[in-house]
């Protein structure tokens, strides 16, 4: 029970050292847990602004009506760093968006896990700056 | 016995990573003659604040342990991860290739970035029922002001002073002139301007969001010590009067090691120092105009107003 105890503690300690790891806002105070969303469409337009980027999609669904979508994504800043630059979402591409509706219903998501259409991962890194020979 | 060996090991150690560093290295001048810190700068690590519970009484990583560290770490942290519930899911908030929160260790592989007390623990003052800070608000957020001040981008808690690794944007531009030493903060878009004379500072009425602070050398260090806070940040809880001491000292020519010093007995039981090397980096900084985009304000009070409605409905 102590034991029990103990470890849940330990998890919300966890949490609680982890929170500030997350992004610039709260988003769970702006996106809903409960409305997971999958959405398969092409880009229109990328805004790679501070603080968070923002892509806008034409989701076509079954009867061909297309509703446009806002996905939320990070700071553009650390993508820039590892080269890529405005070209890199060119209008028309074909993406898929896993992530959570907002609270408010509108047609906006977090881009929780962002693909190709392929299933490619759309960003890569790779070129941390600190991944330098320090502490060999 | 073995925490002599343990000690004897560490100051080993210790000494190993000192001899890295060239002995008795004389940073460049300036014109005007002031030891020169300019460039871009980054704090980017993944070593803790505090030393974690599990390495008690250990100061320094063995190189092996810094790499098995580095490797727990960065799959923890790992955003593209998908497990733990839709919640945890949401809070990852988006994938990892946007942030950049760094996948090394602090290259004197010290397992904590308070390096005085030696315990590695910043020295709180543990008062019973203390409220959370900020504390909540106890109802929804009706407008920005009721959101933290980081999604209102008037500060980020880690852009200082001090200055603290974050996830991302952990960069910094010095830049000197005479009689002034400016450092540009990437996060979110602030700029620190520190008067090198002897001048009192501001009225104690006077309280800014970054302090008053004011700059000196002692030979080859920058010293800043700032006052005047006003009781809004609460840098580790500390209050309004939080006494600040900053020293930058170019060590290498990639390297300025810079030391904080903080004093707040509202909130301490002793000053605590902290340590965090600042490694030479690529600009330029970009400018993170943090209001312009800022949509997400918008989308959370949406999202409460959201909320209270779903409350009423039930």
């Amino acid at each position: 029970m102590r034991k029990k105890l103990a470890i849940l503690l330990g998890a919300a300690g966890l949490l609680v050292a982890a929170a500030p790891m997350w992004a610039h806002h709260a988003f769970a105070a702006e996106f809903d847990a409960q409305k997971p969303v999958k959405l398969k469409g092409t880009v229109v337009k990328v805004e790679f602004i501070n603080p968070h980027s923002w892509i806008h999609m034409d989701v076509k669904d079954a009867d061909g009506k297309v509703t446009r979508w806002m996905v939320e994504g990070g700071s553009p800043n650390a993508l820039f760093r590892r080269g890529v630059n405005k070209d890199a979402l060119p209008q028309g591409t074909e993406i898929m968006v896993d992530g959570y509706q907002a609270k408010d219903g509108s047609n906006r998501a977090n881009g929780r896990d962002i693909t190709f259409a392929d299933g490619k991962k759309l960003f890569v890194g790779g070129s941390n700056p600190d991944e330098q020979p320090n502490a060999k | 016995m073995s925490g002599k060996v343990l000690a004897l090991a560490a100051v080993i150690l210790a000494g190993t990573v000192a001899a890295q560093a060239p002995k008795n290295y004389t940073p460049p001048r300036t014109p005007d003659g002031q030891p020169d810190l300019q460039g871009v700068w980054t704090n980017i690590t993944i070593t803790p604040l505090e030393r974690p519970a599990d390495l008690a009484g250990k100061e320094f990583f063995t190189a092996a342990e810094a790499r098995q560290y580095e490797k727990d770490t960065v799959e923890r942290n790992n955003a593209d991860r998908r497990d733990g519930g839709a919640q945890a899911d949401l809070n990852r908030a988006y994938n990892d290739a946007w942030y950049d929160r760094g996948t090394r260790v602090v290259e004197t592989l010290r397992t904590s970035l308070v390096i005085d007390p030696p315990d590695g623990r910043i020295p709180r003052k543990v008062q019973q029922g203390t409220p959370a800070v900020p504390p909540g608000l106890g109802r929804p957020p009706e407008g920005p002001e009721d959101r933290a001040l980081t999604e209102r981008c008037i500060l980020w808690p880690t852009a200082g002073p001090p200055m603290m690794p974050s996830f991302y944007n952990n960069n910094y531009q010095i830049v000197q002139g005479p009689g002034y030493v400016t450092i540009l903060v990437e996060m979110i878009h602030d700029v620190r301007i520190i008067p090198l004379d002897t001048r009192p500072h501001v009225d104690a009425n006077v309280r800014q969001w970054m302090g008053d602070p004011r700059g000196h050398w002692e030979g080859n260090t920058l010293v800043v010590e700032t006052t005047n806070f006003n009781d809004k940040t609460r840098f580790q809880r500390a209050g309004q009067n939080m006494h600040l001491v900053e020293r930058f000292t170019r060590t290498a020519p990639d390297t300025i090691t810079y030391e904080f010093t903080v004093d707040d007995p509202s909130a301490f039981t002793r000053p605590w120092t902290a340590q965090i090397p600042m490694k030479k980096t690529e600009g330029p900084i970009i400018e993170y105009a943090c209001n312009e985009g800022n949509y997400s304000m918008e989308g959370m009070l949406a999202g409460a107003r959201a909320d209270e409605k779903k409350a009423a409905g039930k």
